[in-house]
């Protein structure tokens, strides 16, 4: 007898539902009654997998909101004052042509293999990043040479001007660790098991992948921070969530300290459940990069024509800002011009060109996206609507970002989505990574998740930096017609939309400040529980 | 089939009253185009998550479209999952059924161990594998449940044919040198499809609610069809906040499947005196 039980549930569950949606019984949150304890776990809700790599020099992913508690950088971004300010380094000078640069260390930093954080350690964890080539690597390309100078001072000579203290405070690629961790052993083995070699004011507590706490942090007792404040977090943990309201649920019952993303109907309910919230404004914009090798350029011009910028604004109802070109406003390469706007008709005539469209052949598109992220599901939601209208299939898949990567990364093409969607930030005030690490050629498939083989936009590619430090006018240039080729002219990508972050904690917990150059990172020692 | 509806709508009201809100439901499906309020698929994210109103009498969703007219096509796609797939499992497991129970010995012994093997896996579970397997759409969920449904058939078949087989009416047939396909198919199958229809009606609710189940996980409808189990996934992020969105296709869901079920326990009382409970 399946049928009476399967309604029986069906009932037990609406009845649950309507419960719920009639005001029923909802346990307060945390910060509307007792005060969490200082000594209780702040606990990380993310609705994707955090660790996809454990290796600081290699890291380029989600882990970065765990690692950026772990390791340190010589320096940190202020988004106040829009310079870096001391974190390994006390201080720091520049010479004259901006090609030498000295820098200070803190003194009693240690790992949290109980060295000392110095010179040498500096030099060999930068010498370490660059030789495994990682994603990140490329922000210390300008760098010739690095002098110990004396256990407490660090030099670098640049082969070119750049404002090297933005650059060591940069998310990804400028961590600072020990590089003697494994002794003899494979320091990328020791890494993958779980380990850590930083100076944060955290070490890795446990990891267990594919568990719901995926992963717990513990104090690092020696951190040169202290933790003589009663109030500090000792003890983190980050627990994946995918959906949002669950995440939600669990921060009302205060069961979860902090929601990086938080749905417009959320964000504006937060007050009346005792939520604190944050809004801040981004440089993450939403890539929808197209499979260049097996669509045609005709066919992605028509789908960047029928995405609803405006309407996907209108409906995130303040969660997102209007998208266009690659670099977000407030970078040097953003170029200002008409906003994007859906052009259906437009989409159709290049459809037809193609042999598509209403009453052509029909053609399925695959494309993949973030799971539990609303706003990605609203772009979804329009763009398959608009594509129906045009004879255009649109088969997407909302994914965990390892399957998402993966699949994005396969090594036979046919394996590969048409369509993929994902965020960019930059590593560090700049908008090159958005050109090297997203469309530069690569053999092993990266970011470059628009497969895009161009050598002569790589060339161009290889120029920024240089321009950005020797001649800003010509960066710009460059940037603008880099864009113009990668948006317009191949097609390899659109961008819908820049977000706004929104966070959501705890009522009682104090010292939040978002800092969108480390996005989604909560600086967990920062914080204080209510008192 | 007068007298049946007279009969049932004086011994079992419930399953009268569930007959009748299953033909409003074929009305409202097969009028759609012409008692919806609005367009099928026409986002208007200027209008979205209004709350149920004058104009949009079960609200609108995340991209503006009228919840309603979403149910209504909605029914569409739900009712077409459910004909579809008792239509092909059916003629899979009577196929095999009606061969199984006239023709015993060893071909019986094969085609019910087939079944049996399908029998022992949970079916949402089989159904969850095909579908991850195929593509996500509406014909992966016709596939992934019917390969999932007709053993059941085939065994209700098979047991209703071993014993019309062994009738006199048979025996004779038999022996007058009818060919085999024509017995099977003048003789038996018609004498063994009573219990067959019966579960047919028990089993479309259960239809419906699988496939609401697929396209909740994503391995189903796709947008921009509107389906119940696709509103109630892309809804629930809502619950909390614009309640709409997910609690009219989850009601949609529940009175269908209610609907069908009481309909089939009412027909089971008229048609088959035994009340056998597979």
């Amino acid at each position: 007898m399946r049928l009476p039980l399967r309604t029986l549930a069906l009932v037990s569950a609406l009845g649950l539902a309507v419960a719920g949606c009639s005001g029923g019984e909802v346990r307060r949150p945390a910060a509307s009654s007792a005060p969490a304890a200082p000594t209780a776990p702040f606990v990380y809700a993310f609705n994707l997998d955090v660790i996809t790599n454990w290796d600081p020099a290699t890291s380029s992913s989600n882990e970065i909101i765990a690692l950026q508690n772990v390791y340190e950088t010589l320096t940190k971004y202020n988004p106040e004052t829009r310079k870096a300010e001391p974190r390994l380094a006390v201080s720091w000078t520049a010479s004259p042509d901006g090609r030498g640069w000295t820098f200070k260390l803190r003194e009693g930093a240690k790992f949290h293999t109980g060295k000392p954080v110095d010179a040498a350690a500096v030099k060999a964890s930068i010498e370490r990043t660059r030789k495994m080539a990682g994603y990140a690597a490329y922000i210390w390309d300008s760098v010739k040479a690095i002098q110990v100078v004396n256990p407490t001072t660090v030099r670098f000579s640049l082969s070119y001007p750049a404002p090297l203290d933005l650059i060591a405070s940069a998310g990804y690629g400028a961590y600072v660790y020990d590089t003697t961790a494994a002794g003899r052993g494979d320091l990328k083995a020791w890494f993958a098991e779980g380990r850590d070699a930083g100076s944060g004011p955290y070490t890795v507590g446990t990891w267990e992948k594919g568990r719901e706490t995926e992963l717990t942090l513990k104090a690092f007792d020696d951190y040169w921070g202290g933790w003589k404040d009663p109030g500090h977090y000792r003890d983190v943990r980050f627990r994946v969530t995918p959906e949002e309201t669950t995440a939600w649920q669990l921060l009302k019952r205060g069961e979860v300290g902090f929601m990086e993303r938080v749905s417009p109907q959320l964000f504006a309910q937060a007050p009346a459940d005792g939520v604190q919230t944050s809004e801040t404004s981004s440089f993450q914009n939403l890539l929808v990069l197209f499979n260049t090798e097996s669509t045609d350029v005709r066919v992605r011009r028509a789908v960047q024509k029928a995405i609803d910028y405006q309407g996907l604004v209108t409906a995130a109802k303040g969660s997102i800002v209007l998208g266009g070109g690659l670099v977000p406003e407030g970078l040097l390469g953003h170029v200002p011009g008409d906003p994007p706007a859906q052009d259906l008709a437009g989409a159709e005539a290049l459809l037809r060109e193609a042999g598509y469209g209403p009453g052509g052949r029909e053609l399925t598109l695959r494309m993949t996206f973030a799971q539990g992220d609303s706003d990605q599901q609203l772009l979804t939601t329009l763009l398959g609507s608009a594509l129906s209208k045009l004879n255009v299939k649109l088969e997407a898949a909302p994914l965990q970002w390892s399957a998402q990567w993966d699949q994005g990364k396969a090594k036979d093409p046919s394996k590969r989505q048409d369509i993929f969607v994902m965020y960019w930030f930059p590593d560090y005030a700049d908008a090159y990574s958005w050109f090297n690490n997203v469309f530069r050629s690569a053999e092993n498939v990266e970011f470059n998740l628009s497969y895009l083989k161009d050598p002569a936009v790589d060339a161009k590619i290889d120029t920024l930096p240089e321009l950005t430090a020797t001649d800003r006018a010509a960066a710009e240039k460059a940037y603008g017609e880099l864009q113009a080729t990668l948006i317009d002219e191949r097609a390899a990508v659109a961008v819908p939309y820049v977000q706004r972050y929104r966070r959501a904690y705890l009522g009682g917990v104090q010292g939040y400040v978002d800092n969108p150059a480390y996005p989604n990172v909560v600086f967990f020692h920062d914080l204080r529980a209510g008192r | 089939m007068t007298a049946a509806l007279h009969r049932l709508a004086r011994t079992d009201r419930l399953a009268f009253a569930g007959l009748v809100i299953l033909v409003l439901i074929m009305l409202a499906t097969l009028l759609a185009p012409w008692i919806a309020p609005y367009p099928a698929d026409d986002p208007r994210p200027v209008d979205a998550l209004l709350p149920p109103g004058a104009e949009h009498w079960f609200g609108t969703d995340q991209v503006g479209r009228d919840v309603l007219t979403r149910i209504l096509y909605g029914a569409r796609t739900s009712l077409f999952i459910a004909v579809s797939t008792l239509a092909l499992s059916a003629a899979v497991g009577v196929t095999l059924g009606v061969v199984a129970g006239y023709a015993g010995g060893w071909i019986r012994d094969v085609i019910m161990r087939v079944t049996d093997v399908f029998l022992a896996f949970p079916a949402l579970l089989l159904s969850l594998a095909l579908a991850v397997v195929l593509r996500p759409s509406v014909t992966t969920v016709i596939i992934a449940i019917s390969a999932t449904w007709w053993p059941w058939y085939a065994r209700v078949t098979a047991a209703a044919a071993t014993s019309v087989s062994a009738r006199a009416y048979v025996d004779s047939a038999r022996c007058l040198g009818v060919p085999a396909p024509l017995i099977v198919f003048r003789h038996v199958l018609p004498n063994a499809l009573t219990p067959v229809l019966v579960q047919l009606s028990l089993d479309a609710g259960g239809i419906i609610l699988t496939a609401a189940a697929l396209s909740y996980l994503g391995l189903g409808a796709q947008e921009p069809t509107a389906e119940w189990g696709l509103m109630v996934e892309q809804g629930q992020a809502l619950f909390t906040t614009d309640w709409w969105v997910v609690t009219f296709p989850g009601l949609a869901i529940l009175i269908t499947a209610f609907a069908f079920n009481t309909l089939g326990e009412g027909l089971r009382s008229i048609l088959d005196p035994r009340r056998t409970v597979r």
